[in-house]
């Protein structure tokens, strides 16, 4: 009887803490797909800089505006590019800095993916064996309640 | 997910209506502090972000160009007015976070409080274990 009220309290428990632990989970994967969305942005910032460092003054450019349509430009200072600093201010950079702003942005990015991909490992894993432990106790006090009708 | 719903609210409508109305009482305010900690969070990020652009711009030469976004648009703007809103800005969101921790600890304490009244009433009200 108390063996099966432990198991009972066990099932509570662990109940409790999957759906806790699958919270967790849903947020660390929300967290690496915002991280993924800036680490593609960030990628092609630089991509696109690479390809400026290598044109001319007054190269003539087509620039996206949305709908897969183009404004046709020409490049004025090649070196100079104004990088974003967060609440709203940007600030005019040459284009070594801001390609190595960016680079600097991009390591920490991918650092901090890297972490929000062990964690979310680690959460998956302890998911899963919550799981089996959760099963076998189900089963367990199923048996444990068959037997006791009988 | 709404069968459980209906269950939740059949099981509660056997609670007496003082126990029924506690419950009530404890989701709100577990509601409240959902709604107040989503707030506080984005009010410090925020505060982080405007005290991170602030370091940035305080590495940048005074003469350096300066845009700030209005809308989609980027307008040329003063280092020197740019930093004086940021720190202004960042004054505000310090005290509204402060506001919002204080308002926290004050539902956390409510909340503690319905909860360890509840299950008082709960123990008097469900039945003896065999």
């Amino acid at each position: 009887m108390a063996s099966r009220s432990r198991e009972e309290e066990e099932l509570r428990r662990l109940s409790v803490q999957l759906r806790l632990m699958e919270q967790t989970a849903e947020t660390l994967q929300s967290r690496i797909g915002m991280l993924n969305a800036a680490i593609t942005d960030l990628t092609y910032a630089n991509m696109t800089l690479d390809g400026v460092e290598k044109e001319k003054e007054n190269s003539e450019l087509l620039v996206p505006i949305g709908g897969s349509s183009y404004v046709r430009v020409k490049l004025a200072e090649p070196d100079k590019v104004v990088v974003g600093l967060g609440a709203g201010v940007s600030v005019e950079k040459p284009l070594s800095e801001a390609k190595a702003l960016l680079k600097e942005r991009l390591d920490e990015l991918t650092k901090s993916m890297q972490a929000a991909q062990q964690q979310f490992t680690q959460v998956a894993e302890r998911i899963n064996a919550d799981r089996n432990r959760l099963e076998s106790l189900l089963a367990a006090v199923r048996q444990g309640k068959t037997s006791g009708d009988v | 997910m709404q069968t459980e719903g209906i269950k939740v609210s059949d099981e509660l409508s056997k609670l007496p209506p003082q126990v029924q109305e506690r419950f009530l009482r404890l989701q709100q305010l577990q509601q409240t502090l959902q709604s107040v900690l989503a707030q506080k969070q984005q009010v410090d990020m925020e505060q982080n972000e405007v005290e991170q652009t602030l370091a940035e711009l305080q590495k940048t030469a005074d003469d350096a160009v300066i845009y700030k976004g209005i809308g989609s648009l980027l307008v040329k703007a003063e280092k020197a007015k740019v930093t004086e809103e940021l720190v202004e800005r960042k004054e505000l969101l310090t005290t509204r976070s402060t506001v919002l921790a204080k308002q926290e600890e004050r539902l956390r304490s409510q909340v503690k409080e319905v909860q360890t009244k509840l299950q008082e009433d709960l123990s008097q009200v469900s039945p003896p274990s065999p």
